[in-house]
C-alpha cells in the first residue's frame, strides 16, 4: 500500500519538477507579451485576404507564448478591436501550442527529439487553418458576448508595465499551477493504479487510443508548457498518434478554457467550435 | 504572505534537489540548467511577492482589471485553504517521502521467473535483486553516498560506457543511482535476453547474473533495451548491444527506468563466466 503510494508520489513529483520551470517561464513571457504588445500591433499583422489572414494568424501564434486560458481574453480583445473571427480563432488555437516555450518543453520531454515537436506544431497549424476556414465560411461575426463591455486601459509607463508583468506572473502561476498539480496527480494515479493491461488494451485500437488521450487532455486541463511531460510518461502505453492528439487537443480545449470560452463568446458558437476542433483533431490524429 | 512562503518553498525544493544531487533522479542532467533557472526564478518571485504584498493591499482590487481579465483568489475561506493546500502538498511530499526505487519485491510482485535465479534460498537475509544492483546494505549511509559519488565521478568522464565483467555491476549501480547524469551517453554491454509478456516486440531486458557480496545475494542485473524494430530474440539468448542511454516511465513497474536505445546488436556466445562480481576495492 505504502509502496504504491511512493510510486505514485515519485512520478507525481518528477512530472512537477520537469514541468514547473517551463510553467514559470511561459507565464512570465506571456505576461511580458501582454504588457508590452498591444492588440493594435497584432491587428496590423493580419492581412485583408481571408485565406492569408487565416494562415498568418495561425503562424502568429509562434510569437505569443500563453497558457490556453489567458489566450481567451486576448482573443476576445482582438475581436472587439476588429480582427475578424476567422483570423482570431486560429490564432487562439495555435498560440498556446506553437510558441517557443511549449515547443522547447516538448523537445525536452521527448528526449531531445524533434519528431514530436514538428508533429505537434504542424498538426496544430493544420487544425487551426481548418477551423479558421470553417469559421470563415459559416460565421460572419458578432459572436462575442457582451460586446459593449468597456475594456480597461493598458498601463502606460515602463514601471507600471514591469510591475504589471510581475504581478501577472505570480497570479497566473498560482492560477494555473493549481491545475498542473491536480492534473499531474491524476495522471500519476492513472499510471500507478490502472492496470497496465487495461491501459494497453485501450491503447491498442487506433481510434480508441486517440479518443482516450483527447478525453484525458480535456479533463486534465494542463498548462501547455507542462503537458508534454505528462504525455511522455504515457509513451510506453499509448501510441505516438494518440500522444500527438493529446498534445494538440489539450491546449485548444479543456475544462478550464471551455468555461472561459462560454464566458466570452455566444454559447452556440462555442459548441460549434468545440465540434470543429474535436473533429479535426480526431481525424488528423488518425492520419498520423 | 502565504504566496511568498509557497514560492520560497518551490525555490528551496529545486535548491535542495540540486545540492543533494537528487535532481538526477528526476531529470536529464544535461538540462539541469533549466531546473537551476527555475530555482532562480522562484527565488526572484519570492522577493517580488514580498515587496508587492507588503506595499499595498488595495492594489489587488485594482489588479483585477489590470490586464482585462481576472485572477481570482477564491473568496471563501475554506476555498482559499484548499487552493493553497494544493501547493503545499507537493512541497511536503517531496521532502517527506523517499523516491520509489526498484527493489526485490518487484520479483515477487510481478512473478518474474528467470531460470537459474533461485527464488528462495532459505536464507532470511538473502535479497534477490532485479535489474538494479543495490550494494547500499554493505555501507553506512554516508559511506554509501560517498562511494556512489566517487563512482559517478569515475564514470561520468567517459564518453562511452563499455561494460565488461569487472565493471558491470559498478557501472550498472551508478547508472541507476544517477540516471540523469548518463542520459544520451553511449553504452555497450552483453547480457541475456529476458522478456515479459507485457513487453513490446522491440523491447526486452538484457541481464546478467551478478553477485554483490556472496552467493546468498545473487540477482539478475541489467537494463531495459529498446531495439529499432521488433527482434526475433528468445529468452536466454546472449546478445551484445550498442546504443544510447535514456530514461522512460515503464508502466508495468510504475517506475521511471533507464533504458538503452539500441543502435546495433549481435548475437554472441554465452560467456565462459556468465556471472559478474562486484568490485569493492578502488
Amino acid at each position: 500500500m505504502m509502496n504504491t503510494f511512493l510510486q505514485l508520489n515519485t512520478i507525481f513529483l518528477s512530472l512537477l519538477i520537469e514541468s514547473l520551470p517551463f510553467v514559470v517561464l511561459g507565464v512570465f513571457v506571456s505576461g511580458v507579451i501582454q504588457m508590452f504588445v498591444s492588440e493594435e500591433t497584432v491587428k496590423r499583422w493580419v492581412p485583408k485576404n481571408r485565406l492569408l489572414a487565416i494562415v498568418s494568424a495561425t503562424l502568429l501564434g509562434v510569437f505569443f507564448p500563453s497558457c490556453e486560458c489567458s489566450i481567451v481574453p486576448i482573443t476576445r480583445r482582438l475581436v472587439a478591436k476588429g480582427v475578424p473571427l476567422y483570423a482570431a480563432v486560429p490564432f487562439m488555437l495555435t498560440a498556446p501550442v506553437i510558441n517557443p516555450v511549449v515547443l522547447f518543453s516538448t523537445y525536452i520531454a521527448f528526449g531531445s527529439s524533434w519528431t514530436m515537436v514538428l508533429c505537434r506544431a504542424l498538426f496544430a497549424c493544420a487544425v487551426a487553418v481548418a477551423v479558421g476556414a470553417v469559421v470563415a465560411i459559416w460565421h460572419k461575426g458578432g459572436e462575442l458576448r457582451d460586446e459593449r463591455r468597456e475594456l480597461s486601459p493598458m498601463p502606460r509607463t515602463w514601471k507600471e508595465k514591469l510591475i504589471g508583468t510581475l504581478r501577472h506572473t505570480i497570479d497566473e502561476f498560482f492560477a494555473t499551477g493549481k491545475y498542473l498539480i491536480i492534473g499531474a496527480f491524476i495522471a500519476s494515479a492513472m499510471q500507478t493504479y490502472v492496470k497496465t493491461s487495461a491501459l494497453v488494451s485501450i491503447g491498442n485500437g487506433k481510434a480508441a487510443a486517440s479518443l482516450v488521450m483527447m478525453a484525458l487532455a480535456f479533463v486534465l486541463s494542463l498548462c501547455s508548457e507542462a503537458d508534454a511531460f505528462i504525455a511522455s510518461s504515457f509513451q510506453s502505453t499509448f501510441p505516438f498518434h494518440a500522444l500527438a492528439a493529446f498534445l494538440v487537443f489539450g491546449p485548444m480545449l479543456d475544462v478550464k478554457n471551455t468555461l472561459m470560452l462560454f464566458q466570452s463568446f455566444r454559447a452556440r458558437f462555442v459548441w460549434k467550435l468545440i465540434a470543429y476542433i474535436t473533429l479535426f483533431v480526431f481525424a488528423g490524429s488518425l492520419l498520423i | 504572505m502565504i504566496r511568498m512562503y509557497l514560492l520560497l518553498g518551490f525555490a528551496f525544493l529545486f535548491f535542495h534537489l540540486y545540492i543533494t544531487g537528487e535532481l538526477s533522479q528526476y531529470i536529464n542532467m544535461r538540462y539541469s540548467y533549466i531546473s537551476f533557472s527555475a530555482m532562480i526564478m522562484f527565488a526572484f518571485l519570492t522577493v517580488v511577492q514580498f515587496v508587492l504584498a507588503s506595499r499595498n493591499e488595495e492594489a489587488r482590487d485594482h489588479g483585477e482589471e489590470c490586464c482585462g481579465h481576472h485572477h481570482h483568489e477564491p473568496s471563501a475561506r475554506w476555498k482559499r485553504a484548499v487552493h493553497y493546500l494544493i501547493f503545499v502538498f507537493p512541497l511536503v511530499s517531496a521532502f517527506l517521502f523517499p523516491v520509489a526505487t526498484l527493489d526485490s519485491d518487484i520479483v515477487r510482485a510481478k512473478g518474474i521467473h528467470i531460470p537459474g535465479m533461485a527464488a528462495d534460498s532459505g536464507d532470511p537475509f538473502a535479497q534477490r535483486q532485479f535489474l538494479r544492483p543495490d550494494s547500499s546494505m554493505y555501507y553506512g549511509r554516508d559511506d554509501y553516498q560517498n562511494a556512489m559519488d566517487k563512482e559517478l565521478k569515475k564514470y561520468r568522464r567517459l564518453a562511452r560506457l563499455e561494460l565488461n565483467e569487472q565493471n558491470y555491476l559498478n557501472v550498472m549501480e551508478t547508472i541507476y543511482q544517477f540516471p540523469g547524469a548518463f542520459a544520451a551517453r553511449d553504452i555497450e554491454f552483453t547480457g541475456f535476453v529476458y522478456r515479459e509478456e507485457t513487453a513490446r516486440a522491440n523491447e526486452a531486458f538484457l541481464l546478467r547474473f551478478g553477485i554483490i557480496h556472496c552467493v546468498a545475494d545473487s540477482g539478475v542485473y541489467g537494463l531495459l533495451v529498446q531495439f529499432p524494430k521488433a527482434v526475433p530474440l528468445q529468452n536466454d539468448e546472449w546478445v551484445h548491444v550498442k546504443g544510447t542511454l535514456s530514461t522512460m516511465y515503464y508502466q508495468p513497474f510504475h517506475l521511471t527506468l533507464p533504458y538503452v536505445k539500441v543502435t546495433s546488436w549481435k548475437r554472441v556466445e554465452k560467456p565462459k563466466e556468465p556471472y559478474v562480481y562486484r568490485q569493492f576495492n578502488e
